[in-house]
């Protein structure tokens, strides 16, 4: 490796899994004293895990840690702060009701020695860190007043007070205007010639290749190499992220596509800019694009959840623009959202009633339930998804991940959609499960309903769809056949800039 | 694992009762006195006005909110009842005028309860904040209309003396809890609104997504809550002879005691009209078996404090489980 004499912090044989499935494998990752080092890897490659164990917020099952060649355990985020290990996470970790100042010391060994604040000697020691990272504002401004670049600016500021030798940046531009990114880009390069390491997690490759001295690749929580950002290309990093294609015969019903049954034109809103794509009757369209490139922003936006602000979308013929999920589920549109416990499941119910939730209207007689009809509609359907699930009245609690998604996609099925809008359905669920979910997707376009079906996994996608939509920072960056497409033509529409401005 | 939870609080009913055998003082004739059948319809009676107002208060948490403003709506209930019902108006029978100031009370309860439930569905505010402030608004109001006075409803032969008359009988206070709790026992089971009020509290935004009306449910929910706390204030009026704007002062803890310990869960989704029973009926021997014993009630409060701790910290260890 080319990172000169002796690493700042050496991480070999790291692994950690959660819940059985297995985040970083065997993982290594090295940084240089003064270097800005870049770690990429798709969704779910592991990226967080590895710079949560950096920082202290998350235990390895197994690793050996060198810092300046010296083993340490960094136990906990003290821990890291004390060797000099700071942190600018992406959801930015800092207090909105307290002030700069109050931000920047918090949690500061050095200046809680004492129980009391001395306002004057605070001011001072905050100051002289404001002026490093270029942050012009009082350090009694509270931080909720600030907008986010400023935020950013106090987190660096916060880790420089403790002496930080290695920052943390996770995706540090992902809500920062250009001219942001480029006052953060020119901090930066003071702090490596200050002799500061920064390590820089990001999924945007132009950034990278502006601002990164060395990229490491992780792929399925392992290490796949380190470059230098001068001797490689996208390319070249984009083939090491998505790796080899795995056995992927298609799984797509062919047959000749039916009439289109849900239109979108120029769709705009908060996240989405104009978002264009047809979606025939038994077809299966992918969506694919990194965090934060409006794939669920897409489904809000059909979902009646988040307004439509410009463009148009049809729905069988007819002008669609639902108010609602209700309304959009009258109109026979229906939505798998991507967090199943956040916004699926209602955990204290059974899988009978998380079944018929959404039917409850149309299965009652003078608003009363009859609990034999509520099972005769819902049985079928569970069954059809070979759940096995101990009984209806278990709790929906007690079944496993593939399971629970399996409940949610049967109280999809009992709304009788035309079109059905799957946010990342086989996320954290097991292999075999996975499978099932397959079979329901392809039945469902087998009955001629339309599928947008979201997912982070390009394997998956290039398998199950017939088509797949490539959106970046909400925008429609093309549609491609999932027959003759590659993982890395796509991955390179995900992220790369449009080639015509 | 619900079944589970439903027997805990009925065993602690059971072991309450049993302490009140226990202790419970002895008639001159020998017999106990916790056990006279007139103790025991007076320990129901007691309960039953706290009781209607925990069994919405139980939707109401269900729904993971909270409603503090049922005391003060109670007070509000009980004047109108008792300016309606001791008007001069010749003319009209004892029934229509019993029927028209039980109907303005209960109706106007309920829209208090509404006015709360658009408030916090509207704007989106706490539903502690929103009952906090009708909690403090209505007590003003009932304090206004009355002039801060008591209203006395009498004992001679008119319309007032023979609405208290009446509806001051154990049969009918006990009648009126009984009915309403076995009805909403079945709303809850067994209708849609039922399980949509479940649903909304367990996970609100898988309710959204799922398309349920989750306006109008919190403001249905609210309303049945001004709603029933209206017709226990008509009880109230009845059983003491008055309108009183100083009445129901703390109800709305009792009632949410009551519920907590019949095991519904503040968080929401979880809960029974079953435990709330259960949970009332606790309270109410308690508080019978420390009178019967003269016990202090400052020292009632306390050992009541202790209980509501204890209840709760049973289920809590159930849940870990």
């Amino acid at each position: 490796m080319s990172g000169g004499p002796e690493p700042l912090i050496q991480l070999d044989g790291v692994n950690k899994h959660y819940d059985g499935a297995q985040a970083l494998r065997d993982a290594s990752f090295s940084v240089a004293k003064g270097e800005v080092h870049a770690l990429v890897g798709e969704n779910g490659a592991g990226k967080s895990t590895l710079s949560k164990i950096i920082a202290g917020a998350v235990q390895p099952d197994a690793a050996t840690v060198r810092w300046r060649g010296e083993p340490v355990r960094i136990s906990s985020p003290i821990a890291a702060q004390r060797l000099g290990i700071g942190i600018v996470f992406q959801e930015l970790d800092l207090f909105p009701n307290l002030s700069i100042a109050e931000n920047i010391v918090i949690g500061n060994v050095r200046m809680e020695r004492s129980p009391w604040v001395n306002r004057k000697e605070l001011s001072r020691f905050c100051a002289a860190h404001l002026e490093q990272v270029g942050l012009a504002a009082s350090p009694w401004t509270l931080v909720r007043d600030l907008p986010i670049a400023h935020m950013q600016l106090v987190a660096i500021a916060r880790a420089l007070s403790f002496d930080a030798r290695l920052i943390l940046m996770d995706e540090p531009t992902s809500s920062l205007a250009d001219d942001a990114v480029d006052r953060l880009f020119a901090l930066i390069r003071r702090l490596r010639s200050a002799g500061v390491s920064v390590v820089y997690v990001s999924h945007k490759m132009k950034e990278i290749f502006e601002i990164a001295d060395r990229i490491t690749v992780l792929r399925d929580g392992s290490t796949i190499g380190t470059r230098n950002a001068a001797d490689t290309n996208i390319d070249e990093i984009i083939g090491m992220m998505v790796g080899r294609a795995i056995g992927s015969e298609s799984l797509a019903p062919s047959g000749p596509p039916g009439e289109v049954v849900l239109s979108a034109a120029g769709v705009t809103t908060q996240k989405l800019r104009g978002v264009t794509f047809d979606l025939h009757r038994g077809e299966i369209l992918g969506v694919a694009g990194l965090v934060g490139a409006g794939r669920s922003e897409l489904g809000a936006a059909l979902f009646g959840l988040d307004p439509i602000r410009g463009g148009s979308v049809h729905l069988n013929g007819r002008e669609f623009h639902p108010r609602s999920p209700a309304d959009a589920i009258r109109r026979r549109f229906g939505l798998l959202p991507e967090d199943r416990k956040l916004q699926g499941l209602m955990m204290q119910m059974s899988v009978l009633e998380n079944t018929s939730i959404a039917i409850l209207g149309r299965l009652a007689r003078w608003s009363f339930l009859s609990h034999s009809r509520e099972k005769g509609v819902a049985m079928p359907v569970l069954q059809r998804m070979a759940l096995k699930s101990a009984s209806p009245e278990a709790g929906v609690s007690s079944l496993s991940g593939g399971n629970q998604q399996k409940v949610l996609l049967a109280k999809w099925l009992l709304t009788n959609p035309d079109v059905l809008f799957l946010d990342d359905p086989t996320r954290g669920i097991d292999v075999g499960a996975k499978r099932d979910i397959y079979h329901i997707i392809q039945d469902l376009a087998g009955q001629g309903k339309g599928v947008l079906f979201v997912s982070s996994e390009l394997p998956e996608l290039l398998q199950c769809c017939h088509r797949i939509l490539v959106l970046r920072e909400g925008r429609n960056m093309g549609i491609v056949d999932a027959r003759t497409a590659t993982q890395e033509q796509i991955m390179k529409l995900a992220t790369a800039e449009p080639v015509a401005a | 694992m619900k079944r589970l939870r439903k027997l805990k609080s009925v065993l602690g009913l059971a072991g309450i009762i049993l302490i009140a055998i226990l202790v419970s003082p002895v008639a001159a004739d020998g017999s106990n006195i916790f056990l006279q059948a007139g103790n025991l319809t007076d320990v129901l009676r007691q309960m039953s006005v706290i009781g209607i107002i925990a069994v919405a208060m139980t939707f109401v948490i269900l729904t993971a909110g909270i409603d503090l403003s049922v005391g003060s709506i109670l007070a509000f209930a009980t004047c109108l009842t008792g300016m309606f019902i001791t008007r001069s108006s010749p003319g009209s029978s004892h029934f229509a005028q019993a029927a028209l100031a039980v109907t303005v009370a209960v109706g106007a309860s309920a829209l208090v309860g509404a006015a709360n439930g658009v408030v916090i569905s509207a704007f989106r505010i706490q539903p502690f904040i929103v009952s906090l402030a009708s909690m403090i608004g209505v007590r003003g109001l009932a304090k206004w209309l009355s002039k801060n006075e008591n209203i006395d409803i009498g004992f001679g032969s008119d319309a007032a003396a023979s609405f208290a008359g009446f509806v001051n009988q154990k049969v009918v206070i006990v009648g009126a809890f009984a009915v309403l709790a076995a009805i909403f026992w079945i709303v809850l089971d067994r209708t849609v609104f039922g399980r949509y009020v479940r649903a909304i509290g367990d996970n609100e935004k898988a309710g959204r997504y799922s398309g349920l009306p989750i306006r109008s449910v919190k403001i249905a929910v609210y309303t049945l809550s001004g709603l029933l706390t209206g017709i226990a204030g008509v009880l109230y009026a009845a059983e003491n002879h008055q309108g009183n704007p100083n009445a129901g002062v703390a109800y709305e803890l009792d009632a949410i005691a009551a519920v907590v310990i019949g095991g519904t869960s503040l968080m929401g989704g979880s809960g029974s009209i079953a435990g709330t029973i259960v949970g009332t009926l606790i309270m109410g021997v308690l508080t019978n078996i420390l009178r019967l014993r003269n016990v202090d009630s400052n020292v009632e409060m306390m050992v009541k404090a202790v209980i509501i701790v204890l209840a709760v910290a049973i289920q809590k260890s159930e849940k870990a489980e």
